[in-house]
């Protein structure tokens, strides 16, 4: 008897020594917080303690740099990176590389810098541009301070031999630009003239294009690109997977570091650009540590080992609020940034019941998207109640291109169940078996709705997706398949309802996310990357996606837009599930400030200090003292 | 058997084990007559709102109001200006206004506002400050100029022809309601999720859910076990070899990856609970199947077994009369086991997203696989994950009891 009691005494200390442990974890998480607001005010010991900490450590590790010399980063680079190739089509080098509407201007210099803040082309390599009467050349005169690492003069050779290589070896950009640039000729030293692509009737294919090439396509050396076709034997797949480790370029960063822990970039004190900036960029080095995962990130972000992060943070503004960390966001409120994209799905109009316009626009009723951005994208987005539906983003410049109350009767706001279900019944497609689930010839309408694994905010926006069509009968499930499943699917149509970015802010949109919602040309590819996933054909939108790039009268854009927005919600080929920035742009002042912040009367858009005009950043961050 | 039962009884880990389990069970039963909500209703917008009473604004501003003498503005200051907060206010004003360390006294929450007043401006352009401080000076200027405020809330109406504004209502700062009063509220004891659904009421349906796919995944796996354990054991020779061998073969294969692959491989829509169930039973029977077998081949040769056999009885009357008395009671504790794991399997396959659909139902591995993603653990939501935790923890912890007490009552070398 004696026995059993001393182990029933021994039974329940081992539970109350479990529950206080469990007890102690409970509590863990705000005496964390409480250490991190001591941490945010002693900022000054803090980052002196780190960088003095790093600096000893620097002798030892190889990459290390003094913390207050450093711009860290997240949320870009993911893994090892394989080349400094700009010709590359695999390129994961995501700090160096990143040829889009918005370049990453630290290694690599495009002409031109785009800023989405008021839509207008910023001097770079070159200093200005100008059309001729008929949109058919486009004549850019280069900056001549500019000039390569290796010391010699970008010219104009430099810029036309790119676009002949690009063009030459067919790399993703060369094959789609050449559709739309004939040639780029070198006039002189520092004139190149664009010449664009005529079609029969002798107008230009499409200008924009070719504008749009400007702001995107870094300028290679040509003596560096010659001497790549040499020891390559001018084999272009040989070329386009040279890791050119030994890359000129004309940035104000150079390669310092790299292994699977991170990439180091170093200042190139000899940088051209002081004559164009009136100085250098403040941070000595640009660190990215390559971090397993979100979370991860989040963490070092919070502790203040991140300065910028571009990574998607639920509840950001409680950093902030309660648990006082030197955190901001560009606004202060939501939505926190810019949302310049807007994630859409997808219908595959092949797909039997997608191929009904009533099918596809009941879901799109029916899904509460109020929900998905108040909680899958925990409010970081404007709803769109205040910003109605078009093919139109959030910012002005494109809004006034856009007549909302001609749409008015088209526009739908979301969790609309019961006109969803009202509009599937007069089209005749109801539940006949009684199984829950409407049929059309006897087949239960079923979907999968897909994106990547891990996108942990579109992961839920499409279970909130699910959660709608189950309201109305239709069977939709999700299916997070790994990335490079999803790019398969999604790139030869062999999905039902996909979500992917069309384009976001460029000097080519809204007509390239019209294109991407509703071209043929797009739709007809046999591999597509480009958009329109879903194959969805309308002649009239075409004929209107074909006209808008010759027009230049504004009254007469907004007409086509509205009427594209018209027909785009009328037909609904893909819906927008959201508004989203294009980056993520949240920093951490414990170590540098002077980040841009909205109504600072700078200008510079939140793009992370490396895209675009928003490099401009770069030269205005300090210390903090 | 009452004799057995009572021994049972009389074991400490057992009833201890037991109760905790029963009052799971009795939770997942009762729980849902009581809250009748659907658990997987989105319910808030927005993420992990905490834990607490959630009452309608609207309403509360429509009951009428009871007069309470409580926190006029200058107590309200003295309660609501935290000392984080009245040392932040101090070191700006000595830094920005060109204060004393004397003239500014934190303990005098009134006279440190007056300070703050008069010299703070948010447009100043406050050199050497950080923009996230910037910004936080100004929310504290805002809050400060709320807790001043002393004039009356007024609460406009609009005409829907005219479009005119008119006042409706004034609402004084000493105007309480009593929440008992107002009649559209929501408690929500642990919060809610990252979908803004109710964390207990799916946390109840989910150890429902998990404790189905428990019972399901162990009986399978018994019966297999068990089964073939007994034909193998009692049988011998080809027979035996036959079974051993597939058996060995599906022990050196991880279970989990078995199972992971066959999850996959049917894809979400098929993967209800039932089928995980299945899935998860038949991939955890071997050891069963092995300890059976040995207890089998002890207990055949036994002079009671060789009797019934001269006797002429069939085999299978020999096998459920003679030789599965002798090993029910293992078979009862390796069910426990097989259903503490089920459970465990269930967790693990949701975690990593090849569990049952998140729309469809509620699990605890789902429940955990989202909070996860929606970093509930770093931003210190701790009712999205933590009830999470300790009902897996407590489900396994109860069964395992259970299970040795039982061991110490049929295991004559544990028996006191």
């Amino acid at each position: 008897m004696r026995k059993r009691h001393s182990k029933l005494t021994a039974l329940l200390t081992v539970s109350a020594m479990t529950l206080t442990l469990l007890s102690g974890c409970q509590k863990a998480a705000p005496a964390e917080g409480t250490v991190q607001t001591s941490k945010a005010e002693e900022t000054k010991v803090t980052a002196a303690e780190t960088s003095a900490a790093e600096e000893t450590k620097a002798a030892e590790e190889a990459g290390s740099t003094p913390r207050k010399e450093t711009l860290y980063f997240n949320g870009q680079q993911w893994g090892t990176i394989n080349d400094w190739n700009p010709l590359s089509s695999n390129s994961n080098n995501a700090m160096a590389i990143a040829q889009q509407d918005n370049a990453r201007e630290i290694v690599y210099e495009t002409l031109f810098m785009y800023n989405m803040l008021d839509g207008k082309l910023y001097g770079l390599l070159g200093k200005d541009y100008s059309w001729n009467d008929g949109q058919t050349e486009l004549t850019i005169t280069l900056n001549p301070d500019a000039k390569w690492s290796d010391g010699t003069p970008v010219t104009a050779q430099d810029v036309s031999y790119t676009f002949d290589c690009h063009k030459k070896y067919a790399t993703a950009q060369g094959s789609d630009y050449a559709n739309y640039i004939e040639s780029v000729d070198a006039k002189d030293e520092h004139t190149v003239i664009f010449k664009a692509k005529l079609d029969e009737t002798g107008l230009p294919v499409n200008p924009l294009k070719v504008v749009e090439y400007v702001p995107k396509i870094y300028v290679l050396q040509k003596a560096y690109l010659q001497k790549v076709e040499e020891r390559n034997g001018n084999d272009a797949d040989k070329i386009k997977q040279d890791r050119m480790d030994d890359f000129v370029s004309s940035g104000p960063y150079k390669s310092y570091y790299n292994d699977d822990q991170k990439v180091v970039f170093v200042r190139d004190d000899n940088y051209w650009g002081k004559a164009l900036w009136g100085k250098l960029p403040a941070p000595k080095y640009i660190t990215h540590v390559i971090y397993e995962n979100n979370a991860a990130g989040d963490t070092a972000f919070k502790s203040g080992e991140v300065d910028v992060s571009q990574q998607f943070i639920t509840n950001v503004q409680k950093l902030w609020e309660e648990d006082g960390l030197p955190i901001s966001t560009y606004i202060d409120e939501a939505p926190y940034g810019v949302c310049a994209t807007m994630p859409t799905a997808f219908f595959n109009v092949e797909v039997p019941g997608l191929d009904r316009k009533e099918v596809r626009k009941a879901i799109a009723m029916a899904v509460d998207y109020d929900q998905i951005i108040a909680s899958a994208m925990s409010n970081q987005s404007p709803n769109f109640k205040d910003v109605p539906r078009s093919i139109m983003n959030p910012t002005s410049a494109e809004q006034s291109l856009v007549n909302q109350d001609a749409l008015k009767d088209y526009q739908f706001t979301g969790n609309d169940v019961e006109g969803a279900n009202a509009l599937l019944d007069k089209a005749g497609i109801v539940d006949k078996d009684g199984d829950g689930i409407r049929e059309i010839d006897g087949k239960n309408l079923s979907f999968k709705a897909e994106c990547p694994d891990g996108w942990t905010d579109w992961n839920a926006s499409l279970e909130i997706v699910a959660a709608a069509g189950s309201k109305i009968g239709i069977n939709i499930e999700t299916y997070f398949p790994d990335a490079n499943t999803f790019y398969d699917d999604m790139t030869t149509r062999k999905f039902d309802i996909c979500m992917w970015n069309p384009p976001a802010a460029s000097v080519a949109n809204p007509w390239g996310r019209a294109m991407a919602f509703m071209s043929t040309d797009y739709a007809n590819l046999k591999v597509n990357w480009t958009g329109n996933y879903g194959g969805y054909i309308n002649d009239k939108a075409n004929d209107l996606l074909k006209k808008i790039p010759l027009e230049t009268n504004k009254d007469t854009l907004k007409e086509y837009y509205t009427e594209l927005s018209r027909i785009y919600l009328d037909e609904v080929p893909s819906f927008s599930l959201m508004y989203r920035p294009m980056l993520f742009h949240a920093v951490n002042e414990s170590v540098w400030t002077g980040f841009p912040q909205l109504d600072d009367g700078d200008n510079i858009p939140p793009t992370d200090c490396t895209d675009g005009y928003g490099i401009a950043a770069l030269y205005n961050l300090v210390n903090v003292n | 058997m009452k004799n057995q039962i009572r021994q049972i009884f009389h074991s400490p880990k057992f009833t201890l084990g037991f109760t905790i389990f029963a009052l799971l069970l009795l939770l997942t039963i009762f729980y849902p007559l009581i809250v009748t909500d659907d658990p997987l209703e989105m319910v808030g917008q927005g993420n992990f709102f905490k834990p607490g009473t959630y009452i309608s604004v609207k309403e509360a501003v429509d009951t009428d109001p009871y007069t309470l003498n409580l926190h006029t503005s200058t107590s309200r200051l003295e309660k609501n200006l935290s000392m984080d907060e009245r040392m932040a206010m101090a070191d700006w004003l000595q830094q920005f206004a060109g204060l004393s360390p004397k003239e500014v006294d934190v303990t005098d929450a009134d006279g440190l506002v007056s300070l703050w007043k008069e010299h703070y401006d948010s447009a100043s352009e406050q050199k050497g400050l950080i923009a996230a401080r910037k910004k936080y000076f100004s929310r504290l200027d805002k809050k400060i100029q709320g807790l001043l405020e002393n004039s009356d809330v007024l609460v406009a109406e609009k005409n829907e022809e005219t479009g005119e504004v008119s006042v409706k209502k004034t609402i004084p700062s000493t105007s309480y309601v009593n929440v008992s009063e107002v009649g559209s509220k929501r408690v929500f004891i642990l919060g809610t999720d990252n979908f803004g659904r109710d964390v207990l009421t799916e946390l109840v349906a989910a150890i429902k859910t998990s404790l189905k796919i428990g019972f399901i995944a162990g009986l399978i796996a018994t019966t297999i076990g068990l089964s073939l354990g007994l034909i193998a054991g009692y049988l011998g020779g080809f027979i035996d070899d036959l079974i051993l061998f597939i058996t060995n073969l599906f022990t050196v294969i991880p279970s989990f990856i078995l199972l992971i692959l066959i999850s996959y491989s049917i894809g979400k829509n098929a993967r209800g609970v039932m089928m995980v169930a299945v899935i998860i039973g038949l991939t955890s029977w071997t050891w069963t199947t092995r300890s059976v077998r040995s207890q089998v081949i002890s207990l055949r040769n036994r002079d009671h077994v060789n009797l019934s056999k001269l006797s002429g009885h069939s085999l299978v009357r020999i096998i459920l009369t003679d030789i599965l008395p002798y090993i029910a009671s293992y078979v009862v504790m390796a069910l426990i086991l097989q259903i503490s794991s089920g459970i465990l399997a269930e967790a693990q396959l949701s975690m990593i997203g090849l569990g049952p659909a998140t729309t469809t139902v509620s699990t605890l591995g789902l429940m955990m696989n989202w909070a996860m993603s929606y970093s509930a653990h770093l931003n210190g939501d701790w009712w999205a994950y933590f009830p999470v935790i300790l009902s897996i923890a407590l489900i396994s912890f109860s069964l395992n009891l259970m299970n040795t007490g039982l061991d110490q009552i049929f295991n004559p070398q544990l028996r006191e």
